[in-house]
């Protein structure tokens, strides 16, 4: 019941935000990727501003040196919005996606800000800004995502994480 | 024999473990006694403060995803789930409207929420609950009970095929005279399940003026001192 709720909440702010085809070009630097360890487990709260309107997200970032990233980001109440995997390549697999929520949106949107936050690609469309060293704000042409840092914890993390093939089946 | 008890009772704590149940739950034929003497009890508190600890249980993780918080309601329907650490945030709700603030460094900022009438909903369900009145939920779910040694579990399971997709079901575990509840536990289809350990409960508090306010809400440590100092 909880997450039916929210899940309608969020596909309602995607919906509007999936309008958007282009996205800023702005970038600004330094990227964040330093403020991190190269093996942890981090865990983000963020608050997401579509069109004046917010709705906040928890984001689990596995890091791994030698396997990539693996971000999973729930809502309020700890239902899974989207997982998605990095490769150290670059290569982005949407491992899982709650109905009505795009894989496309995850891919050009949650997987760009994932790479320009915690990745080593050093791509230009990273709008992203360091307020603090717990403080980001990444900001495009239709959505303003503020994430803080709440907790890190150090350590390489299992290699399964970053296996394309487990990926939930719900 | 020593040995023949050592593995029995490996055993049991084994079943307990992979399952999640006690083992000696039965289930009832009729829960509406159960649930009409739950109501009844409920209908006695007039205020609720709870202290808990959320484990988000992911597959894909070894251990659990942890947070803590406090969740308080006041008759009739004034709800505060408020999220401690490992991050900051509140919502709150009444019958009519529900707010979120969410702490940047210490200070409190309210959020536009999207549709806050989806919220307010979720948080009355929570509401509902909470306070025993599970006959409401009856249209939304099918409602067992089943009683242990030390505990009774309400189990919830959405009549609506897209909501059991995302929610296989719902435990409520109570102690057995309803004085207490001790855990709530959602599970989801591929496995992953949320489990919210209460280790605090206080009825019948009186909450300080402003504890739901939804422009200014009172802080949780003079919430907290305000009922401490209540005997």
């Amino acid at each position: 019941m909880f997450r039916d709720c929210c899940l309608t909440l969020l596909v309602s702010v995607l919906l509007a935000g999936c309008s958007a085809t282009k996205q800023s070009l702005q970038c600004t630097v330094p990227l964040p990727r330093q403020l991190f360890p190269a093996d942890a487990l981090v865990t983000q709260r963020g608050v997401l501003t579509v069109r004046g309107r917010q709705f906040s997200v928890n984001g689990y970032v596995a890091k791994s040196r030698t396997h990539g990233l693996r971000l999973i980001m729930t809502e309020n109440f700890g239902a899974v919005l989207a997982d998605v995997l990095v490769s150290p390549e670059g290569k982005v697999f949407v491992m899982r996606a709650k109905p009505s929520f795009r894989r496309a949106w995850i891919e050009r949107y949650i997987a760009a800000d994932l790479k320009c936050i915690f990745g080593e690609a050093t791509d230009s469309n990273c709008p992203v800004r360091v307020v603090s060293p717990t403080h980001f704000i990444v900001e495009r042409r239709w959505y303003k995502l503020d994430l803080w840092t709440v907790e890190t914890k150090p350590g390489p993390q299992p290699a399964e994480m970053f296996d394309v093939t487990r990926g939930d089946k719900p | 024999m020593k040995t023949l008890s050592a593995i029995t009772a490996a055993w049991i704590a084994l079943v307990t473990a992979a399952t999640g149940q006690d083992p000696l739950l039965r289930p009832l034929a009729d829960s509406r006694p159960v649930l009409q003497e739950l109501q009844r009890k409920m209908s006695e508190v007039r205020s609720l403060y709870l202290e808990f600890t959320q484990e988000r249980h992911l597959k894909l993780f070894n251990e659990p995803l942890k947070s803590e918080g406090v969740m308080l309601l006041d008759r009739p329907a004034l709800v505060r789930w408020e999220t401690t650490a490992p991050y900051q945030s509140i919502l709150l709700g009444n019958h009519k409207s529900v707010a979120q603030f969410e702490s940047n460094n210490g200070e409190w900022k309210k959020l536009k929420l999207v549709f806050p009438q989806l919220l307010r909903r979720v948080m009355e369900q929570i509401a509902l609950i909470h306070q025993g009145k599970l006959d409401t939920l009856t249209n939304d779910f099918a409602i067992s009970v089943a009683t242990g040694s030390d505990v009774t579990v309400l189990t919830l399971v959405p009549r609506d095929d897209t909501m059991r997709s995302m929610m296989s079901s719902l435990e409520v575990k109570l102690v057995p005279d309803f004085s207490g509840t001790r855990e709530v536990l959602t599970y989801e289809p591929g496995g992953d399940f949320t489990r919210i350990i209460f280790t605090r409960e206080r009825h019948n508090v009186t909450f300080p003026a402003g504890t739901f306010d939804q422009t200014n809400p009172f802080g949780i440590a003079a919430v907290r001192t305000a009922i401490d100092h209540v005997p």
